[in-house]
């Protein structure tokens, strides 16, 4: 298993990473566009939303040693206990996780987590009939971006995350069943040569690509499991694909996965610096979780378990 | 609607809305409500040559514009390219210099303001496919501002056919505060809806950040019904089609480049798709979305379109398709 082995393209002995600096900024492009309700929108200005808020609200909590503020992600509106940031439109329950996921970094805001946690294990996304064209096991009830569609990678990894994360502190039955659904389900949608995409490994024959923030996510949730052939496989795919990456978010999620593996990732910090300083200052999503990405001081401890 | 909207002063986001209750309550059991649409008695197609991506776009569609009878003064232009993966070597996106070109012929025919917005269904990461394609040299060049329609801010407005069933959708607001939309798509043929064109590219403007990746609430509703619906509220003004090098076979994404070397322009995008779906095969009375659609949104009946710059018999062709969707073939 290659744990160990560097990217990011270059020889970390090497590559000295400074990031203080860009830390500094990516901190300083946060602060000035944090809107007036204390949350933040995918880009300046724009309204505040369950994602960038709990990026930004888990890099400060992180980058300052203390847990995030979550005030505002509190006082969201709740439609059958998930927190909804478009009114009228259906709950994401990606999102929901994600938040539920924040708030477990507080001990006075864990108690906020517990509905969100009963509703993921409730979630289920629809099962299909087979499909020819399909080389998969549509049969499998996941979890899906929102009620009422099929089941996706990036909500099962999340809720998984969420999910293992709580397994230790309140084992529940029910939970573990949704475990086993949700990493069955990562198992079956491997691309075939390692990796993960938004959930379709093959259409009619075809193998599909993977992607990498789809495969880091889909990692993270499977950490626990870092000795299977599939994950040996997938992180390996991760850590080649990762070096022509040049997207914040996806290098920013690769770090934060890799870590958690143990590999060493000071090259691709050094490749993270340099995207975020020629980034575009419009994308808070991907400041917020660059910034979370270069500050080790807790070890990604809101995703590792 | 959008000539009309401007005129009133009314932004696209408050004409949806403000149209919609009083037509939801009529509209019990109905797909659509007729006295909202306007079928024209003949359509106009331009399909002007374009051997490669090396010629000067801007000046093609600008001389486009033209020939159409399509002024832009004072217009806030949305132009939405399709934009779903990146592999090197492949036709899957509009071309970034069609997107260019586009944007700059729309400013020369006199809008006040161009954006180009897209919410990819698969890939999240429109940082990596602006950069993969190229498409944000040519933007920064042009200084063409764009969205990432998957993550701009929404609002939930009702739909105008309810084909889907549903009442209402969630979409981008820069779309919606646009007064002139364009489809900008490349053509392909698609494993589910038979073509993908200016009308099944309108799912991008779904954003992904509320419903997901890729957009699966338009699957289980129905890919047909959902293009309907779509095309319905946004009411997109114009369609220029990057049919350059298209796609045949296993499209959207794994199918197979195939020149064809003509951009079709026209403001029915109903006709604009029925004149492509002809051109590579297919018959556009067998296409599911588009003969429902030309009950209340367009001309799909060739002998009501007309043609400009060159005939569609010049470019007439078969373009591969999956095994499932041979029955789609026109007769000849």
């Amino acid at each position: 298993m290659a744990t160990n082995r560097p990217v990011g393209g270059r020889d970390p002995l090497t590559t000295r990473v400074d990031g203080s600096r860009i830390r500094s900024d990516l901190q300083s492009a946060l602060l000035a566009a944090r809107n007036r309700d204390g949350g933040w929108g995918y880009a300046p200005g724009r309204h505040s939303r369950i994602e960038p808020t709990c990026w930004a609200e888990l890099a400060f909590g992180h980058s300052k040693g203390h847990p995030p503020d979550v005030d505002l992600i509190r006082a969201w509106k709740r439609h059958d206990d998930w927190m909804v940031d478009v009114p009228g439109a259906p709950p994401n329950i990606a999102f929901n996780a994600l938040a539920a996921l924040t708030f477990l970094q507080e001990r006075s805001t864990v108690p906020l987590a517990q509905p969100l946690i009963s509703r993921v294990i409730q979630a289920k996304g629809l099962r299909y009939r087979q499909s020819a064209a399909l080389g998969q096991d549509n049969s499998i009830q996941a979890w899906s971006w929102v009620d009422g569609t099929a089941s996706w990678v990036e909500p099962t990894a999340w809720c998984l995350l969420l999910l293992k994360k709580v397994r230790a502190q309140s084992p529940r039955p029910e939970a573990a069943e949704r475990i086993r659904v949700g990493e069955q389900f990562l198992f079956d949608r491997v691309c075939r040569d390692g990796g993960w995409n938004y959930g379709n490994p093959e259409v009619y024959g075809q193998k599909l690509w993977p992607y990498v923030p789809t495969t880091a996510l889909a990692l993270l949730a499977m950490q626990d499991h870092r000795s299977h052939p599939v994950v040996i496989q997938s992180l390996r795919q991760l850590q080649n694909d990762v070096a022509s990456e040049r997207s914040v978010v996806a290098v920013a999620l690769t770090i934060v996965c890799l870590r958690t593996y143990g590999v060493v990732t000071a090259a691709l910090e050094q490749t993270a610096i340099e995207l975020s300083a020629e980034a575009d200052p419009g994308n808070l999503l991907g400041t917020a979780m660059m910034l979370y990405a270069l500050t080790d001081t807790r070890e990604h401890a809101a995703f590792r378990f | 609607m959008s000539g009309d909207t401007a005129r009133a002063g009314l932004s696209r986001r408050d004409f949806i809305t403000t149209v919609s209750f009083s037509l939801l309550a009529g509209a019990c059991g109905r797909r659509f409500d007729p006295q909202r649409f306007h079928v024209p008695q003949s359509s106009v197609v331009g399909l002007f040559p374009a051997s490669s991506y090396a010629i000067d776009f801007a000046d093609l569609i600008f001389r486009g514009f033209q020939e159409l009878g399509t002024t832009l003064t004072g217009r806030r232009v949305f132009l939405k390219p399709n934009m779903v993966e990146y592999e090197l070597d492949t036709v899957i996106n509009t071309h970034p210099h069609v997107v260019a070109g586009a944007a700059i012929a729309c400013r020369r025919a006199g809008a006040s303001e161009v954006v180009v917005g897209e919410g990819p269904g698969h890939r999240r990461d429109m940082e990596y496919l602006l950069a993969s394609t190229g498409l944000n040299d040519q933007l920064r060049e042009q200084r063409i501002r764009f969205v990432d329609l998957n993550h701009d801010d929404v609002a939930v407005v009702p739909l105008q056919s309810w084909f889907t069933g549903l009442q209402e959708i969630a979409l981008p607001v820069t779309l919606l505060d646009s007064d002139f939309v364009i489809s900008l798509p490349k053509l392909k043929t698609h494993h589910w809806a038979g073509m993908t064109c200016s009308m099944k590219n309108l799912f991008g403007t779904v954003p992904g950040a509320v419903y997901g990746w890729p957009k699966n609430p338009l699957h289980v509703h129905g890919i047909a019904n959902s293009i309907l619906d779509l095309t319905a509220t946004i009411r997109p003004h114009f369609a220029i089609v990057d049919a350059v090098i298209a796609m045949e076979g296993d499209g959207p994404i794994m199918g197979r480049p195939r020149p064809l070397g003509f951009v079709a322009m026209g403001s029915d995008p109903v006709a604009v798709d029925a004149t492509c779906a002809r051109v590579i095969g297919l018959d556009p009375d067998k296409i599911e979305y588009l003969q429902p659609a030309a009950e209340f949104l367009g001309v799909v009946d060739a002998s009501r379109i007309e043609h400009r710059g060159e005939s569609p018999d010049r470019y007439v062709t078969r373009f591969d398709v999956v095994p499932a969707l041979e029955h789609l073939r026109l007769s000849r």
